[in-house]
């Protein structure tokens, strides 16, 4: 009975001692440690990629392959996005970015005076390099360095002779463009009209609106109601061409009328599979990340110099529906 | 040295080791924890200095461009300096996750400074645009960083996510660890003490059955004592009385013994006395009768036959009178002589008998009719059965403190068995049938032991055929005087 009690006790004994040593491993295992405070200045560049219009498809992929150029330079990114074409929001981050002394800012550009500003008195003068990157800026206006983006002109071109092409040289053509005065829209438009200024028959309709999706739907019921015979739609810059096949397909048969893009969404993309857009341009916006900051680095380290003012133009494909491109 | 003192005073220390080492433990364990704590917060402290002296510089510089003195400007020098000593301060609280950020906040903070410093520089040259140009920059730096000190907290509140929930599961963890620890400690505890309170009351309760064991007169079983402390001095002590009390009993049988041995040959004595006072008046009335006759024949000239009466009367004389006072070893022999001188006239030439004896030794005492029953033995033994009779040998040497009486026959032997019997005073042995004077060997035997108070005094030697030996060692003194 009293050996019994004994090995009872005992055992109760090695049990307990288990569970406090169990808790002790585990209390004093996880050392937590504070993240270490690191005191060496890496020497990788510091650069920041500042966007308008983040968290969309194309400039997600922009990001994309300019943090894997990054990476593999061993220089440190940052990517600061403003939503919504938020020009205040936007021109502090560049303020910012200039005040934070970084190595290089690539910026998408934007032709406004305060841009233009920032980017001549403030970051030339703190001897920031400025890159823009898919939206170019007069070189003569900004001083930015160089351009890494699509060529818009050669973008217009093409669908100008797509256009041509596919309404048999005459036509009313209605180009939709944003009522913001941007680099790549004029670029954009000037291709195309360099085209289409070669066939007499086809006349062009340049129809300005503004960047909401109401205003682009009330500027195209307007230029329906006044031109009732188009051939041919064109959105020239980015964002309206959903709405504006929306507003064509409630009003008319989208069959009637020809229908291009310069935008490369997963919309647009769905639209010209479904047979409703006839060609769209795709750009390479991984490509232009990574080449931005490529260049970029290179430019600092001195090794690409000098660099060529007019830009370095990325690869643009014409996609049709037909699946050709 | 394994005392109770000694004991408790270890208990008390190894109680008090684990307190002390869990004690240990546990502040160690908050000290490190309060100085994480303590260096988290430092950093927001810091952080947050930064963003108060940045504003502080802005609104020093403010009242300065409005009111351009010594003294503003000194609080300007004074706020820029508070900045770069935070900018300093914080520089050290670089870590992975907020690198980036940092760099470019210190950057922002070099920037103010600038700024500041350009807006004084331009009110100094009565350059007012350009120094309220600067100012205005300055303010929105200022804004600045206060936004970037909230993302700088941001991210290393991101950073120390990890850190912090490890803290609060710790912490989880140590409640648990107390609760476990109290109950493995008291478990511990109470084993501990019962075996303690053991290892002192099983020695005291072992001494109690002792004691019982010895007031029950059991004095034979040994006292155990397995520790060294108190209780097992008080053990040893009482082991101790228990064997001297054992001693003293054993010395008492002895002495009983002794005194029963002392009854018992006085028992023998009074049995030969009464045999002699049986035929007391046969002897003297015969030996008054030998006497007469011992004259007559010599009267009548037979010489021998006279000699022969004479000898046997003398015998039976000193059988009467030596029995139980010692005599002298000559008068034992001369009896010997007396009685062999009987037994040749018997056995004319069948019995031969040669004596050596040592003239030193023949004052030595001992007890009466001894060796005549023993040689009576070898001529019954060795010479009576046989036709040709036997040679009987006896010599007496001197060995100093001691005299060695040989008898020796060469008859047929004595069976081992009879050796024994004889030895060991086996009753077989004590009757003295067939002898002349009606004391057997085993009475010789015995009455030579209680003589001289030892075992030795006799000795055997038989074999078939080859005759017995008997070797009396006697002793020149004796150890027990109890006999006379």
């Amino acid at each position: 009975m009293r050996k019994l009690l004994i090995a009872v006790v005992a055992a109760g004994c090695l049990v307990l001692l288990g569970f406090t040593l169990s808790s002790l491993i585990r209390l004093f295992r996880d050392d937590l440690m504070v993240p270490a405070e690191i005191d060496d200045r890496r020497s990788g560049y510091r650069l920041v990629l500042i966007t308008q219009e983040t968290d969309t498809p194309f400039w997600d992929e922009v990001e994309k392959g300019a943090a894997e150029a990054a990476e593999r330079y061993g220089a440190e990114l940052a990517v600061w996005g403003s939503y919504g074409t938020n020009e205040e929001d936007f021109l502090k981050n560049m303020e910012i970015a200039i005040a934070s002394k970084v190595d290089g800012i690539i910026v998408q550009g934007l032709d406004t005076d305060e841009f233009n500003k920032l980017a001549t008195v403030k970051a030339a003068g703190n001897g920031i390099p400025v890159f823009t990157v898919a939206n170019d800026v007069p070189i003569q206006k900004s001083l930015r360095r160089t351009y890494i983006g699509s060529d818009h002109r050669k973008a217009g071109e093409m669908i100008g002779k797509q256009l041509a092409l596919d309404i048999g040289g005459s036509g009313n053509v209605v180009l939709m463009v944003s009522d913001r005065r941007e680099d790549f829209q004029s670029k954009r438009l000037d291709g195309i009209l360099s085209v289409l200024g070669s066939y007499p028959g086809i006349r062009p309709i340049i129809a300005a609106a503004g960047n909401t999706r109401e205003k682009v739907v009330a500027k195209i019921n307007d230029v329906m109601n006044q031109q009732p015979n188009v051939s041919a739609f064109v959105a020239v810059t980015a964002n309206n061409a959903g709405a504006m096949v929306q507003e064509i397909s409630k009003r008319a048969t989208l069959s009637k009328f020809r229908l291009y893009s310069f935008d490369d969404s997963s919309e647009i993309k769905t639209l010209l599979r479904e047979k409703k857009m006839n060609a769209i341009i795709e750009q390479s916006p991984g490509k232009m990340g990574e080449l931005s900051v490529e260049l970029m680095i290179k430019w600092l380290k001195r090794e690409a110099f000098p660099l060529n003012y007019e830009g370095y133009y990325t690869d643009i494909r014409l996609l049709k529906a037909d699946g050709t491109s | 040295m394994n005392t109770i003192q000694k004991k408790i005073l270890s208990f008390t220390a190894i109680v008090l080791f684990i307190m002390v080492s869990i004690w240990v433990v546990l502040t160690y364990y908050n000290q490190k924890m309060q100085g994480q704590y303590n260096q988290i917060l430092q950093r927001y402290l810091q952080m947050n200095e930064v963003t108060a002296s940045s504003q502080q510089l802005v609104t020093s510089l403010n009242n300065y461009l409005q009111t351009p003195d010594a003294e503003g400007k000194l609080g300007v020098e004074a706020g820029v300096k508070r900045l770069t000593d935070a900018k300093h301060r914080i520089a050290a609280l670089r870590n992975d996750g907020n690198h980036f950020t940092l760099t470019n906040y210190l950057s922002l903070i070099d920037s103010l400074v600038d700024s500041t410093n350009r807006s004084v520089r331009f009110l100094e040259e009565k350059n007012n645009e350009e120094s309220l140009n600067d100012f205005t920059e300055a303010t929105r730096l200022s804004k600045y960083i206060s936004e970037m000190t909230l993302t700088l907290l941001d991210t290393d509140l991101k950073t120390y996510d990890h850190f912090y929930r490890g803290m609060i599961r710790q912490s989880n963890e140590l409640k648990k660890l107390g609760f476990w620890m109290l109950a493995l400690i008291t478990v511990i505890l109470l084993l501990f003490t019962y075996w303690f309170s053991l290892s002192i009351t099983r020695p005291i309760q072992k001494l109690t059955q002792a004691a019982r064991e010895l007031s029950r007169g059991r004095f034979d079983t040994p006292i155990e004592a397995p520790a060294s402390d108190e209780i097992s001095f008080l053990a040893r002590t009482f082991d101790r009385m228990r064997i001297n009390i054992n001693n003293l009993i054993s010395e008492i049988q002895h002495k009983a013994q002794l005194e029963s041995e002392l009854k018992e040959s006085k028992l023998l004595l009074k049995e030969s006395q009464l045999r002699s006072l049986q035929s007391q008046i046969n002897p003297h009335f015969l030996f008054n009768t030998l006497d007469t006759l011992s004259k007559k024949a010599y009267l009548e000239g037979s010489e021998e036959t006279s000699d022969l009466l004479a000898s046997v009367a003398g015998l039976l004389r000193y059988n009467l009178k030596r029995l139980d006072r010692p005599v002298t070893l000559y008068d034992e022999i001369r009896v010997l002589k007396e009685y062999l001188g009987i037994q040749k006239a018997r056995f004319t030439d069948r019995l031969k008998y040669e004596f050596d004896v040592d003239e030193g030794a023949l004052a030595a005492s001992i007890p009466g009719l001894t060796l005549q029953p023993i040689v009576e033995n070898a001529v019954i033994h060795a010479v009576e059965p046989l036709e040709e009779g036997g040679t009987i040998r006896f010599r007496v040497r001197d060995e100093g403190e001691r005299v060695v009486v040989d008898i020796e026959d060469d008859g047929t032997g004595m069976p081992e068995e009879r050796i024994r019997a004889i030895l060991e005073e086996r009753a077989a042995a004590q009757q003295g049938g067939g002898h002349s004077t009606g004391i057997g060997f085993g009475n010789v035997v015995r009455r030579l032991r209680l003589f001289y108070g030892r075992e030795d005094v006799i000795e055997i030697q038989s074999g078939e055929g080859t005759g017995t030996k008997v070797t009396l060692t006697l002793p020149k003194t004796r150890e027990v005087k109890a006999y006379d």
